[in-house]
């Protein structure tokens, strides 16, 4: 009795094994890349004329980013009510300031939409976003982004989030040793401080700036650390440099001993909105909504520099639950919903100086689809 | 008198079982089958997952079949990419652990055998004690510098509060009996610590160090991802940043194996010191 419980015992890990050996993954099988939102029909959208596109091969730090009239382009309300969850990082975040304007101020439902912000950082929210249970991801091209993509992931970037403003000094802040100046500084071999980690899209304003100053990617010792022990570090000698953000660059600007180095590169936005397969196959209608409704939103309450309006940035303080006194602080972004070109092939290859990615780069055909936001503006390519 | 003859069909037999009839055989093949068990379960479970992948009931993409992790193990390892984060944290680990166990053997010895020390400082401990100690690490930070300092710290921080617990209730429960006894021989506080509370407090002691090798662990790779820049706890949360899942969970089994082989290093370095106490046979054998 004993020996025929131990026989069926090892039958079943041996079926067990021959089976895992001879399956496949369907997950597998559907991963691959699909065609992008196909042949739809484009119409010219009224308020967005010659100005609401621009060629995404201008590099240029003074380009004027694509701009319509306000409250262009108008609703278009879905024939039926259809529920959104978008992930993000985080919700006190300036950029993410016209995803919570359009929802206070009714534009997503004006197109059919009811939205959901959730909070999720990015590695978590891939899965998810690959999956279909959240439709969109207001991140960034991230190497984690790529390596779901290689993995089979399809998720695309759909559109853009901002640029800096010129006078912005967010960015690589380096402690001048004695007798250094901000143009001799030698970055190779020094330490860096930063709240985002490896593979992150400030790989790729980072790579510009330590190029500039005789270092590399892979040149330099990276110390994560939290928001409020960067500068710390940077000032006590922890650390000899930084990547710090808005606002906190402030603190150190204009301080002897101290260099700005450089940022993201103006003109050139490097974030935004990300799509799955819901709303990039599935559902292309709502994925144009969801993107006219915040174009709409930028050309109606950001279009230009929207820091002058103090009620308005009273408004956003409120609504991003941050003090007024800090947004004023520094300058406004350039909400900008277009990507340029090559931008994720840039991205790819400070990833892959960073470590952070192995392999071929992907094509932009395999991570940008423009053709949504395209569509909301009317631009017929 | 009446002599009542027991019922023939009432009478209990307890026939002798392989047990009593053939010990040695018998405790044999009870070991082998502990074996077995001990050695079958994972191999099944993981039998499972890898089917469960390969079928497609979960998602290879965010787990990874065993497949996919051991051989990506296997060219890590075999590129030399694993060990210098294996090193980093098993530096961090030994360090910390043995400052960590001699500061609270010291301190657990002096609060059990002197009471007045005990009044002094078992309140502010007992305070520190339930202080998450990873909450401890921006302090660490701060009085370490970044380098390796803070994740040493915290690890010693951790294991002296296990050892310093053991070891203080073992030196209090040493019975009377053989402090009296000490006492009578004459024995100096050196022979009462070397013949007396020693070797009657050390098994306990090293029951404490063993829980606190799992904790030590642990907390390192909890700490690794928030100032390090080397560690298994550092590749872990740098390749789920990254979404390199099967990286990952490269790093999960390094540390899972890490912690057996640590714990139970200290468990046959505590059977080595320790040949008088109960034998603890360690795990699936009874």
């Amino acid at each position: 009795m004993r020996r025929r419980t131990y026989g069926t015992a090892v039958a079943a890990v041996a079926a067990l094994l021959a089976t895992a050996a001879c399956s496949s993954s369907p997950y597998s099988d559907d991963a691959g890349a699909r065609e992008g939102s196909g042949a739809r029909t484009i119409r010219p959208v009224d308020g967005c004329g010659k100005s609401s596109w621009t060629d995404p091969a201008d590099l240029s730090a003074d380009r004027v980013p694509a701009r319509c009239e306000q409250l262009a382009p108008a609703a278009q309300r879905l024939p039926e009510n259809r529920k959104l969850t978008i992930a993000t990082g985080t919700l006190s975040a300036e950029y993410v300031a016209p995803l919570e304007v359009a929802l206070d101020k009714g534009e997503f439902k004006a197109e059919g939409l009811d939205v959901t912000l959730k909070v999720l950082p990015t590695p978590d929210a891939l899965p998810l976003l690959a999956k279909g249970d959240i439709d969109a991801l207001w991140a960034a091209p991230e190497a984690a982004v790529m390596n779901g993509v290689k993995g089979g992931f399809d998720i695309k970037w759909v559109a853009g989030n901002f640029s800096p403003d010129p006078k912005s000094k967010s960015g690589l802040w380096v402690r001048l040793t004695r007798g250094e100046t901000a143009s001799q500084v030698k970055m190779a071999g020094r330490t860096l401080g930063t709240m985002i980690g490896k593979g992150s899209v400030i790989a790729y304003p980072m790579q510009k700036a330590l190029a500039r100053h005789g270092g590399g990617l892979d040149e330099i010792q990276y110390r994560q650390l939290g928001s409020a022990d960067v500068l710390t570090a940077l000032r006590n000698g922890g650390v000899d440099s930084a990547w710090l953000l808005d606002p906190i660059w402030r603190e150190v600007d204009g301080r002897t001993g101290y260099a700005f180095l450089g940022g993201q590169p103006p003109g050139e936005p490097l974030g935004g909105m990300l799509y799955g397969r819901t709303l990039l196959h599935d559902d292309v209608d709502a994925g144009v909504a969801l993107l006219r409704a915040y174009i709409r939103t930028v050309n109606t309450y950001f279009s230009s520099d929207y820091k002058q309006d103090a009620a308005f940035v009273t408004y956003l303080a409120g609504l991003l639950k941050i003090d007024a006194k800090i947004l004023k602080s520094t300058p406004s972004l350039r909400m900008d919903w277009e990507i340029r070109k090559n931008t994720t092939a840039r991205l790819q290859s400070a990833y892959r100086a960073q470590g952070a990615e192995q392999g071929d780069p992907l094509p932009e055909s395999r991570t940008v689809d423009r053709s949504l936001y395209e569509e909301a503006v009317g631009h017929i390519p | 008198m009446t002599t009542i003859a027991p019922d023939r069909e009432s009478v209990l037999v307890r026939r002798p079982g392989p047990e009593e009839l053939h010990p040695a055989r018998a405790h044999r093949r009870r070991r082998a089958m502990e074996l077995c068990l001990a050695a079958a379960v994972p191999v099944v479970l993981v039998l499972v997952w890898q089917l469960a992948a390969a079928r497609g009931w979960i998602d290879d993409r965010v787990y990874p079949a065993p497949s996919t992790i051991i051989a990506d193990g296997w060219d890590r390892a075999a590129a030399g990419e694993l060990w210098p984060d294996v090193w980093a944290t098993l530096e961090r680990v030994l360090a910390g652990y043995a400052i960590g166990t001699a500061a609270g053997y010291a301190l657990g010895l002096l609060m059990g055998s002197l009471p007045l020390v005990r009044a002094a400082l078992e309140p502010l401990l007992d305070a520190l004690y339930v202080v998450p100690k990873l909450a401890l690490l921006p302090i660490f930070l701060n009085m370490f510098g970044l380098r390796e300092g803070p994740q040493i710290a915290l690890v010693a921080a951790t294991v002296f509060f296990f050892v310093w617990i053991s070891t203080m209730s073992a030196v209090i429960a040493v019975p009377s009996g053989h402090r009296d006894a000490g006492r009578v021989f004459g024995a100096s506080s050196w022979q009462m610590f070397r013949h007396v509370l020693l070797p009657a407090s050390l098994p306990s002691v090293l029951v404490g160090a063993r829980i606190a090798a799992g904790v030590a662990v642990l907390v390192i790779v909890a700490s690794e991802q928030i100032a390090a820049s080397n560690g298994l706890g550092h590749l872990i949360f740098d390749s789920r940043a990254l979404f390199q899942n099967d990286v990952m969970f490269v790093g999960i089994v390094c540390v899972a194996v890490l912690g057996v082989l640590f714990s139970e290093l200290v468990r046959i370095l505590g059977r080595l010191l320790t040949p008088w106490a109960p034998r603890d046979r360690g795990r699936g054998q009874s």
